[in-house]
């Protein structure tokens, strides 16, 4: 019995490799790999290494091993030119990536006139689905459900004078839009006292800062990112911002990206948000996730190391329920039975057939330093459920 | 507007203008002398903030004796640039320098980029210096006076190198007449290394004292390289209290611009370029080209 087994699983190995003889499914995968923001893009290449080796690992999908192709997207246009080539040159099954809301938007009419699906694990600017372009999927939530989120919060609160400072581009002002219009909704009373709009890439936020505090809000939203949220943070700390007004919330503010430049000066009780956040949710999966990330890049996964490493896991999961990777076999296992609900290593992720937006349960949480990190982590964290995040589409379905 | 606001803004704008003057100082000071303009520069500024993330090893109270290294690396890469890179292009046509210096902000982004990844790096104030000040009631932060105090001994110890000592009066000189200088029997290219050296070495130090209250990365470089020239426009090329000049009216334009039309605060400084450009385009404090004879 136990000579059979063996030579069942010879006969399995041997049957293993000749598939991985097979051709295998080639993934063009799009981030931001230069420029001040690399760092987001070299984390989210990071997730989808790890993906990648899991899935050939354990075979590949469909008993084909996974290879991808990764290219430094740059600005559109180069975005454009660099998914043409993928699509014309390497002769990819699908597209993957994009850090860049603007990018996304060139890169997506692309993916559809070739007919080569793009899934979307970080662009977050919410007329990326809007388009209703039927090869393209986006697997991370995007900017209006994390603005509407950050207003049900904000209507909780008391505070009626409210000043936003973003970042002056697409995502910044969308974000804001976005918040202020379905705050008024739920909460008429509340008044804008001040609106402060730093360049994209700003070094230096303080008469920004000044001007944002004569102006005596209360509150204050805020979707700058990155590199800005951390030099705004360390100028915004001494002007003693954080302690005049009571309330400041912000969508990206959760990155570790921003936490860990801030360290122990970042201040306690700020509303911040990340698509993922590496302590949430508590179970086996995300723990034997953030561990093997650690183990092999020496760093704990950022929210959109953590949407690449689910976006991809989430298309094998799709080819592997298509039994194909033919475009409209994917398009429709996405589709079916209502959408795919797929459990990630960060929960639950559904796919609305409409217009292939992902809905997921958003990680909040209060901003607090502790004695196991060297940087604020989310403490209380506050979990928006996903059914609250839903907005209604223009997409048919 | 009540006056602890006025002056909470003024101390804002005092603060940025301290750091454009120690990044376009240098810059005036190598086009007057050497009569190079220096694409490089904010290059050099940029790496300032990174060595002094480099040499303090993440240790924000490393700050002092950092900025101290920081301006003598600076200096000594200045000397040996000049040396290599720009003395064989001096007889050159202009647009030799041009290229050269084009190139060594090329070279530059991508060494950084090369060391120490593309990322944005951050570097804390000191601990002393993490708290606000209060000025009529109002928090400032600190470490401002910092950067305001050190532009300011800067433009002092320059007046004092320039006006008072013979070689500061030979760098002077430099600026009238090269020619004249070399036939008296100065070593000028000597002098020419030291007044490059001079400028990047503050440059870098600017660089590096920015870096408290700010993010570095190699996108930076650019932008500096821009307000610098705004700044020398504004001030007259090739004249230092030009630059002086030039950064407190940009960061005072920056600060309160800010309130009168948030929106569009950036474009009253290219306003003032602008007129500055129609009205004296040799700048403020320049000197209309002489007309040789």
């Amino acid at each position: 019995m136990k000579r059979w087994t063996l030579a069942l699983a010879a006969a399995l190995m041997v049957y293993g490799s000749g598939a991985f003889a097979a051709e295998p499914i080639k993934i063009g995968a799009l981030y931001m790999l230069s420029g001040n923001f690399a760092n987001y893009g070299t984390s989210s290449k990071q997730g989808v290494q790890l993906a990648v080796e899991e899935i050939n690992a354990k075979g590949g999908i469909l008993g084909r091993p996974v290879e991808v192709i990764f290219v430094d997207h740059g600005k559109p246009d180069q975005a454009v030119r660099e998914a043409k080539r993928l699509i014309l040159e390497n002769k990819v099954n699908f597209l993957f990536g994009i850090d860049s809301s603007s990018v996304s938007l060139a890169v997506a009419p692309v993916a559809d006139e070739y007919k080569v699906p793009l899934i979307v694990t970080h662009a977050a600017t919410p007329r990326l689905t809007e388009m209703c372009l039927p090869y393209v999927f986006r697997t991370s939530n995007n900017a209006r459900m994390d603005s509407w989120a950050a207003a049900a919060f904000a209507a909780k609160q008391p505070y009626k004078r409210w000043a936003n400072i973003g970042p002056d581009y697409e995502f910044g002002r969308v974000s804001w839009e976005d918040f202020i219009t379905r705050l008024k909704e739920l909460k008429p009373d509340v008044e804008v006292v001040s609106e402060q709009w730093p360049k994209f890439g700003s070094s230096d936020y303080s008469s920004y800062i000044t001007a944002l505090m004569r102006a005596k809000p209360e509150a204050v939203f805020s979707a700058l990112w990155g590199g800005d949220f951390v030099s705004f943070g360390k100028q915004a700390i001494p002007f003693g911002l954080f302690k005049t007004i009571k309330f400041y919330v912000n969508p990206t503010g959760g990155a570790l990206q921003a936490l860990e430049p801030l360290g122990k000066s970042a201040p306690e009780g700020l509303l911040v948000s990340a698509r993922y956040w590496f302590l949430y949710p508590e179970t086996e999966a995300n723990k034997a996730f953030v561990k093997k990330f650690h183990d092999k890049f020496g760093a704990y996964p950022s929210y959109n190391a953590g949407e690449a490493y689910s976006g991809m896991m989430m298309l094998a999961a799709a080819i592997e329920k298509a039994g194909s990777i033919s475009p409209d076999a994917v398009k429709a296992a996405f589709e079916a039975d209502g959408g795919l609900k797929f459990e990630s290593v960060e929960g639950l992720k559904w796919m609305r057939p409409a217009d292939h937006q992902v809905f997921e349960d958003l990680v909040w949480g209060y901003t607090k330093h502790t004695d196991a990190y060297p940087f604020a982590i989310l403490d209380p964290i506050v979990v928006v459920p996903a059914k609250d995040t839903i907005y209604p589409t223009k997409c048919a379905k | 507007m009540d006056l602890s606001f006025v002056l909470l803004q003024f101390l804002t704008g005092l603060a940025y203008a301290s750091s454009l003057f120690l990044l376009a100082v240098g810059l005036s000071l190598i086009f007057g002398a050497l009569g190079i303009v220096n694409f490089a520069h904010g290059s050099f500024y940029m790496l300032g903030a990174y060595l002094l993330y480099w040499v303090v090893r993440g240790d924000p109270n490393g700050l002092w004796w950092g900025l101290v290294v920081v301006a003598a690396l600076g200096f000594v890469i200045g000397a040996v640039t000049e040396r290599l890179l720009l003395r064989p292009v001096y007889g050159r046509p202009e647009h030799y320098q041009i290229l050269l210096t084009y190139a060594l902000l090329l070279v530059i982004e991508d060494g950084v980029k090369l060391l120490f990844g593309a990322a944005y790096k951050s570097l804390g104030p000191p601990a002393a210096l993490a708290v606000p000040v209060w000025v009529l009631g109002a928090p400032f932060p600190a470490y401002y006076f910092v950067q305001i105090a050190l532009a300011l001994g800067v433009a002092l110890l320059l007046w004092v190198f320039l006006q008072r000592t013979r070689y500061g009066a030979l760098v002077r000189a430099a600026t009238q007449d090269r020619e004249m200088l070399e036939a008296l029997g100065v070593n000028v290219p000597r002098l020419l290394t030291v007044v490059f050296a001079l400028g990047i070495g503050l440059a870098t130090l600017g660089g590096a004292a920015t870096l408290p209250m700010q993010t570095v990365s190699p996108g930076i470089a650019v932008e500096a390289v821009i307000s610098a020239f705004i700044v020398v426009v504004v001030g007259g090329l090739g004249s230092v209290w030009g630059a002086l000049l030039g950064a407190f009216l940009i960061g005072e334009i920056q600060a309160f611009g800010v309130l009168v039309l948030p929106e569009f605060s950036i474009a009253f400084v290219y306003l003032l370029m602008a007129v500055v450009l129609l009205v004296r385009p040799w700048g403020l404090l320049g000197r209309p080209p002489a007309v040789r004879t």
